[in-house]
């Protein structure tokens, strides 16, 4: 059988250039799609909460002790802690935003477990959180003092008021205007009837990576019981000085408890965000790795047919060929292998999003996704292969007549 | 058309210095068939790669269709290589990956010329060396004398001044040898210059003149006679 001398030649001459233009091709698509995921991620972490973010921290107040009452502890905080110069405003809530946990409930239009149902976070507050969370009222009005129940314990609810993000408004209300769904009525906790008084701009719920983050609102009510969580906006600049001297003056004003959690937004939005930092980070060493090892597979191929054929080389140069006619050359070969790799790849590339794209749920590709990619690969192959072209330009043509 | 005057060739290496040519003086006309003869390591190849412009001599002159090559740039060596200057070598050279006809195509497409006049020359070259319906085979597919005879119409093809050929028939056996040198006669017949590198004293003599090297020197230079016979008649320079 003539299999051994087959496969020697083939492996000498085509299947070097097959192997870099699958690797050019899968190069491609793992590039552009990893890319791609990268936008999304990174779009998704851009998104804003509508707070103030980098001025905003919050902590935790837990008291103990018979002696302790929480009611008058908040009012007594909240209190201190407006007055402190420096702070834009304070409030008490039960969640907090970007943080990964909180609570949510099925929002409904009307009293009926059959109807369509929203699923929204909620903030229990006062009214001081549209200030505090430094958030836009497009429509209606805030809470007033008299609105907010200070709840001991499991007191039941008795606020009907509340406040939505124009997300929520708008998946209830899809045709109106901010203005046109105040008065109406939403179910809540089950049967709860509330009116909406209120529209904001925006406001996040507490799970960044659910797909209803931006469905929310405010109830002007606090459970207080043995523990309490502050949310706290200061003046630009001074938020890390604020947290260090609020959390001693609430310490010293109060023996009966202790200040926990003491955190900055930005802290909380890195700690929500970081597995997909993480993700980004491995996605790019991927994406070096490989277009490093494509380059160097091109490199490789270019110095290995170059060496084969320096004889050939010569006597091109011999039969009249200009270095830069060489030069050039080398360089169409590559243009060529990789024009056939970038074409496979950008099928390649193309099928795999939409595979991306029905499975797990990721949004379409930008058009311009594909073509860029390819231009790319095509530019990195012709840098690559520029040195051992140079180099083969530079062959002497005596080589021509003094080599066998 | 080809004159040099005192050329010397030094290659330095880090342990010796060869002088490949040592005052080498040599002038040869149009229409000549010249062959050189001489031991292994006298300087023909040395000889051969200067006058077609492979290399630079160290000292010297050497005025080719009376251009002064030793101020010309790689790139002038190059155009003036592909324009004037036919090569045939030893072990033939030829593109293993490409066709006859894209062989031949190889230094035409140098030249830039337009596709159908470098079709109508390669054409007339296969057929002038009796290749003609071959055109699509590619080298392995071909006899050592028959490679041989492609490389002569690629030399051909562009119409050069003069030819330079290293040995042509060195790995070709005699029959086919004779086939080749007679093609080459030929080809000097109907007027192109020849400057062939052989050792075979017997295609030497059936050549119009023979220049002997000896230690990078020409130690004669005979015009033979016709008849295969004849003693070379020693005429020093
Ligand atoms: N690149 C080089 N570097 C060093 N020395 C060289 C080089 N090329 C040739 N030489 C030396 O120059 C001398 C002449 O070499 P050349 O190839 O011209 O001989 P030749 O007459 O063609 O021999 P042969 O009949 O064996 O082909 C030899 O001594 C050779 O070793
Ligand atoms: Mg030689």
């Amino acid at each position: 059988m003539e299999i051994g001398p087959i496969l020697r030649a083939m492996i000498r001459n085509k299947l070097g250039a097959v192997l870099i233009t699958l690797q050019i091709a899968f190069t491609m698509t793992v590039v552009i799609n990893a890319i791609f995921i990268i936008n999304e991620r990174s779009n998704l972490m851009a998104r804003p909460s509508g707070l103030d973010e980098a001025n905003t921290f919050y902590l935790s107040s837990v008291g103990y002790g018979d002696e302790f009452n929480g009611v008058v502890t908040v009012r007594d905080d909240l209190e201190r802690l407006r007055q402190t110069p420096g702070v834009v405003d304070a409030t008490v809530t039960n969640a907090i935003p970007v943080s990964g946990s909180g609570s949510n409930t099925g929002v409904r239009l009307v009293d009926d477990e059959a109807a369509a149902t929203s699923f929204a976070a909620y903030y229990r507050v006062d009214e001081h959180a549209i200030e505090t969370m430094d958030l836009d009222l497009v429509a209606g009005r805030n809470f007033a003092a008299e609105d907010v129940q200070w709840r001991a314990g499991s007191e039941a609810i008795t606020t009907r008021e509340l406040i939505i993000s124009q997300q929520l408004a708008n998946n209830l209300f899809p045709d109106r205007e901010p203005n046109g769904v105040l008065g109406e009525t939403m179910f809540i906790n089950g049967s709860e009837a509330h009116q909406i008084i209120g529209v904001v701009e925006q406001l996040q719920g507490p799970w960044p990576s659910n797909s209803s983050v931006e469905l929310s609102m405010l109830q002007p009510n606090s459970s207080v019981g043995s523990s309490a969580t502050y949310l706290i906006r200061t003046e630009p600049g001074q938020r890390d000085r604020l947290m260090a001297e609020v959390e001693e003056m609430l310490v010293a004003s109060n023996s009966n408890r202790i200040i926990r959690d003491l955190m900055s937004l930005e802290q909380t939005r890195e700690g929500s965000y970081r597995i997909d930092s993480a993700m980004s980070t491995i996605l790019w060493a991927i994406i070096i790795t490989l277009i490093f090892i494509t380059s160097m597979g091109i490199v490789g191929m270019a110095v290995f047919g170059i060496n084969r054929r320096r004889k050939q080389i010569g006597t091109r140069r011999a039969l009249g060929a200009t270095r830069l006619e060489i030069l050039r050359h080398f360089m169409v070969e590559n243009l060529m292998v990789s024009t056939i790799g970038v074409t496979l790849g950008a099928i390649l590339t193309i099928a795999f999003s939409i595979v991306l794209t029905s499975s797990f749920n990721m949004p379409t590709m930008a058009w311009y996704y594909t073509p860029l990619g390819m231009i790319a690969l095509i530019l990195i192959g012709q840098v690559a292969v520029l040195g051992p072209s140079s180099g083969a330009a530079r062959t002497e043509p005596a080589i021509a007549t003094r080599s066998i | 058309m080809l004159q040099m005057k005192d050329v010397c060739k030094v290659f330095r290496t880090e342990l010796v210095e060869t002088h490949a040519l040592n005052e080498f003086s040599l002038t040869i006309d149009e229409g000549e068939f010249v062959t050189i003869t001489g031991p292994s390591g006298c300087g023909k190849t040395t000889f051969l790669n200067i006058a077609g412009l492979l290399e630079t001599l160290s000292t010297g002159q050497y005025l080719l269709d009376d251009i002064d090559v030793s101020t010309l740039s790689d790139y002038q060596r190059a155009k003036l290589r592909n324009q004037k200057i036919g090569f045939i070598f030893q072990s033939f050279n030829l593109m293993p990956d490409l066709n006859l006809f894209d062989n031949i195509d190889v230094p035409l497409r140098y030249r830039g010329m337009k596709a159908a006049e470098r079709k109508e020359r390669i054409d007339e070259a296969l057929e002038s060396v009796g290749l003609f319906a071959r055109k699509k085979h590619v080298p392995s597919q071909l006899s050592g004398g028959q490679q041989q005879r492609v490389a002569i119409a690629r030399a051909l093809v562009g119409n050069p001044l003069f030819l330079l050929a290293d040995e042509p028939t060195g790995n070709l056996d005699s029959n086919t040898a004779h086939g080749v040198m007679d093609l080459l006669q030929k080809i000097n017949d109907d007027g192109t210059t020849i400057i062939m590198v052989t050792h075979d004293q017997d295609l030497a003599s059936q050549s119009k003149r023979n220049v002997h090297i000896l230690d990078g020197r020409i130690s004669s230079s005979d015009l033979t006679t016709v008849n295969e016979n004849a003693e070379p008649r020693a005429v020093f320079a």
